[in-house]
C-alpha cells in the first residue's frame, strides 16, 4: 500500500511539474510531424536526364521503348530551366523512375550537375550498336559504377530475357512491411517513450534533493525501494500515455497492444534503473548530465543502422536500443516474431531488477547525502 | 532510549573525524539537549542516530534499535523535524501530511489537528510552495508529530519563527514531553535548552565535553559569579568572575584593590555563559 500511495502522490507532483507536459507535448509535435509533414512512402524514383546521340529513325524507337514503359503510356512535354533559360523536354515517368529527354548534350550536362542526377547519352557506336555515356556526381559507390560498367556487356534485350528467366521465390509469403511513415515509429517508441526515463527519472531525484524532501522520507517506516519504485511507476505511465498518442492515431488498432505494453514497461523499467544508478553517483542535474548525454549519444547510433540495414556492424547489435528498436518494429507488424519480442522483454526485465537492486543498495547509502 | 558508546564519523574516511568518541545515554521521557556551535558534530550525530548517515563506527541503539541494522519499522517510533524545511512544494499543506500519514505503520493524527495546532489553521489547501519560511517550517514541525513518536528529535526548531509562534511551539514541545514523549533538542539557542531540557550535552570540534543537567551547571557554575563594573585608564571595564575558580579570586582581590569599583554584582550565569566557560567557544 505504502507503494501505491508513494505512486499517487508522483503522480500529482508528476502531473504538476513541467516534464510531463514536456512528454506529452512532444508525442503530439511527432504526431503532428509524422501525419502532416512525412509522406505515407518517401519518393523514391530516381531521375534521369537522358540526350539521345541517334538518327531519326533508332531515336524513335528508343523513345517508343520508353513510352510502353510509362505509367500513363505517353509523355509530357514540360519546359525545364537550365542557366536562366527554359528549354523544352519529354517527361516520361515509369514504376521506378523520372526521365527527361534533353535535346542538347551541354544542358544534360549542367543539368546532371546543378541537380546532382544522373544524366545520361545514349549514341551509336562504329558498329551501330547503342554505347552509353554516363555523367555522376562522382560520390557514387564503386558498386553502383561497377553495375554500370557491366550491364552493357550483353544488349539489353539479352539482359531483359536473362533476368525475366530467372525463378525468384520467396521464403515466406505472408510477410508484412511497414510504410515509411510507419518505419519511423519505432524509433519514436523507443527513444521518447521506452528510453526516455533514463534522463527524466534522474530529473526527478535531483528535484527530490534539491527540495530535501529526500531526508523526510528517509525517516519514514518505508523503504527505500518503495520510493525508487513509486518514481519508475511514473515514468512507466507517462511513456505509455506518450507512445499512445503517437501509435493510435497512426496505426490503428494492427499492433499487438498487449505485446507493446509488455516492451514498453520492460525496456521503461529498464532504462529507468539505468537512470536511477547513473543519478546516484552525482549531487545534482548538471553534474549527471555529462554521463547522460554520453549515455545517450551511445544509444542514439542503433537508429543508423536501423535506417540503413546494410550498416550492421556487431557492437551496434550489443546497445540495448538496437534490440529495443527491432523488438517494436515486430509489434508493429502485422505478424511480427513474438518470440523476438519475448524473449527482448525478458532481458530487459532481467537487467532492468539487477540494475534496480543496485540501484536501491546504493540510494540506500546515498539518498540523503 | 537511546544509547550512544565510542561513536565516530569521518566524512573523508580517514582520521579526520567530524565527531570523535562520542559517549551517551538518553532516557525514556527525558528532554536531552545537544548544544554546540555550527560546525561542533550535532547534525552529524544526529543524522547518525537517525539513519540518514551511514554508522562507521561505535555502537548506537535508538529507541530499541540497533542503528547497524536499520529496518523501516524503527521509524513508527521516530519522529524528526529539520531545521531546512523540507515539504513538497507541489502539495499543499494537508496533503504533505496526508502523504506521509500513510507511510507509517501506526496510527497516525489527523492533518487538520496538526495544522491547527501550529497555527496553519485555514492554509490547509495552500501550494507550500507559496507558504513563507517560517509557514514551512511550522509544517516540517508538524509532520514530525504525525506518527505519534516515542522518540522525537528537533532540530532547531524555533530558528526563524517568530517570538509568539515560537512561543506556541515550545509549549507544544513540553506537553508531548508530559506525555511521555523522549524528545532530542538539537540548538545553538542556550535560552530553549535552559527552558526545555532536563539535561544538556556540550558539543565541540566533534567531541562531548559535558553532559548534566542546567540546574546542576548553574548550581556548579551561576551561583558564584560576580560582575564588576570598573574604572582603568579612564574606560568603563566590565568582567565576570567565578568565586569558586581560584585564579577568578584572585583576580577579583586585585581588581578590588586596584581599581575604582563601578557596580558589584552576584549573578546567576546563563547556559550561555557557561558553554563559553567549559568551552572556551561562543555559540555561533
Amino acid at each position: 500500500m505504502k507503494l501505491w500511495f508513494s505512486f499517487i502522490k508522483e503522480l500529482k507532483l508528476a502531473s504538476r511539474g513541467f516534464y510531463f507536459y514536456i512528454e506529452i507535448f512532444m508525442a503530439l509535435l511527432i504526431l503532428a510531424v509524422l501525419l502532416f509533414a512525412v509522406p505515407e512512402n518517401f519518393e523514391s524514383k530516381q531521375t534521369e536526364y537522358i540526350h539521345l546521340n541517334l538518327p531519326e529513325m533508332n531515336k524513335k524507337i528508343y523513345l517508343q521503348k520508353i513510352k510502353k514503359m510509362d505509367i500513363n503510356g505517353s509523355f509530357e512535354e514540360v519546359e525545364i530551366e537550365v542557366d536562366n533559360k527554359l528549354i523544352q523536354s519529354k517527361f516520361y515517368e515509369t514504376e521506378d523512375k523520372k526521365i527527361y529527354i534533353i535535346n542538347e548534350k551541354d544542358d544534360l550536362i549542367k543539368l546532371a550537375d546543378k541537380n546532382r542526377k544522373l544524366g545520361a547519352v545514349i549514341k551509336l557506336n562504329k558498329n551501330n550498336k547503342l554505347e552509353y555515356e554516363y555523367y555522376l556526381q562522382g560520390y557514387e559507390s564503386k558498386r553502383l559504377k561497377n553495375l554500370y560498367l557491366i550491364s552493357h556487356i550483353e544488349d539489353t534485350d539479352t539482359l531483359i530475357k536473362a533476368l525475366e528467366n530467372q525463378d525468384v521465390r520467396p521464403l515466406e509469403a505472408d510477410y508484412d512491411t511497414l510504410t515509411d511513415r510507419e518505419n519511423i515509429i519505432p524509433i519514436v517508441l523507443t527513444f521518447n517513450g521506452a528510453l526516455m526515463g533514463l534522463f527524466i527519472i534522474a530529473a526527478y531525484i535531483f528535484l527530490d534533493k534539491q527540495e530535501g524532501v529526500i531526508k523526510a522520507y528517509a525517516v519514514t517506516a518505508s523503504s527505500v525501494w518503495q520510493y525508487l519504485l513509486s518514481k519508475i511507476g511514473v515514468l512507466l505511465v507517462t511513456s505509455i500515455l506518450s507512445s499512445l498518442i503517437v501509435l493510435l492515431p497512426i496505426m490503428g488498432t494492427q499492433p499487438n497492444y498487449l505485446l507493446l505494453l509488455l516492451l514498453l514497461l520492460t525496456t521503461g523499467f529498464f532504462a529507468s534503473s539505468l537512470g536511477l544508478l547513473i543519478a546516484s553517483f552525482y549531487d545534482n542535474i548538471m553534474q549527471a548530465f555529462g554521463t547522460i548525454y554520453l549515455f545517450m549519444l551511445v544509444i542514439i547510433i542503433p537508429n543508423i543502422a536501423y535506417i540503413i540495414p546494410g550498416w550492421d556492424p556487431i557492437w551496434v547489435k550489443i546497445l540495448p536500443s538496437y534490440p529495443i528498436l527491432y523488438g517494436f518494429k515486430e509489434i508493429l507488424l502485422k505478424n511480427g516474431d513474438i518470440n523476438y519480442i519475448l524473449k527482448v522483454s525478458l532481458g530487459f526485465l532481467v537487467v532492468g531488477l539487477i540494475l534496480f537492486a543496485i540501484s536501491n543498495r546504493r540510494y540506500k547509502k546515498t539518498l540523503t547525502v | 532510549m537511546i544509547k550512544v558508546k565510542n561513536l565516530y564519523h569521518s566524512y573523508s574516511n580517514d582520521d579526520n573525524y567530524a565527531v570523535k568518541d562520542v559517549s551517551f545515554e538518553v532516557t525514556k521521557g527525558e528532554i536531552f539537549g545537544f548544544l554546540g556551535p555550527s560546525g561542533a558534530g550535532k547534525s552529524t550525530t544526529q543524522n547518525i542516530l537517525t539513519g540518514l548517515l551511514e554508522l562507521q563506527k561505535g555502537e548506537v541503539s535508538v529507541a530499541g534499535y540497533d542503528i547497524k541494522k536499520i529496518i523501516p519499522k524503527m521509524f513508527n517510533k521516530i519522529g524528526m523535524s529539520f531545521e531546512q524545511s523540507n515539504v513538497y512544494s507541489k502539495l499543499t499543506a494537508k496533503e504533505n501530511l496526508e502523504f506521509y500519514r500513510k507511510l507509517f505503520d501506526v496510527k497516525t493524527r489527523n492533518p487538520d489537528e496538526l495544522l491547527r495546532l501550529v497555527g496553519l489553521k485555514g492554509k490547509e489547501n495552500k501550494k507550500t510552495g507559496d507558504f513563507s519560511k517560517g509557514m514551512k517550517h511550522r509544517l516540517t514541525f508538524a509532520r514530525s508529530m504525525i506518527n505519534n513518536p516515542e522518540l522525537w528529535f528537533l532540530d532547531e526548531p524555533t530558528t526563524g519563527l517568530d517570538p509568539a509562534i515560537a512561543s506556541e511551539i515550545k509549549n507544544i514541545i513540553k506537553e508531548q514531553n508530559d506525555k511521555g514523549v523522549t524528545i532530542f533538542l538539537t540548538t545553538h539557542n542556550m535560552y530553549i535548552a535552559e527552558e526545555l531540557c532536563n539535561r544538556v550535552a556540550f558539543i565541540i570540534d566533534g567531541e562531548i565535553k559535558l553532559i548534566d543537567s542546567p540546574k546542576n551547571l548553574k548550581l556548579q557554575y551561576g551561583d558564584k559569579l560576580v560582575e564588576v563594573e570598573y574604572i582603568e585608564n579612564g574606560n568603563l571595564i566590565q568582567e565576570t568572575f567565578s568565586t569558586v575558580i581560584k585564579s577568578d579570586k584572585k583576580k577579583l582581590q586585585n581588581l578590588i584593590g586596584k581599581h575604582e569599583i563601578q557596580t558589584m554584582h552576584t549573578k546567576e550565569a546563563t547556559l550561555e555563559e557557561i558553554f563559553i566557560k567549559v568551552t572556551g567557544r561562543r555559540l555561533v
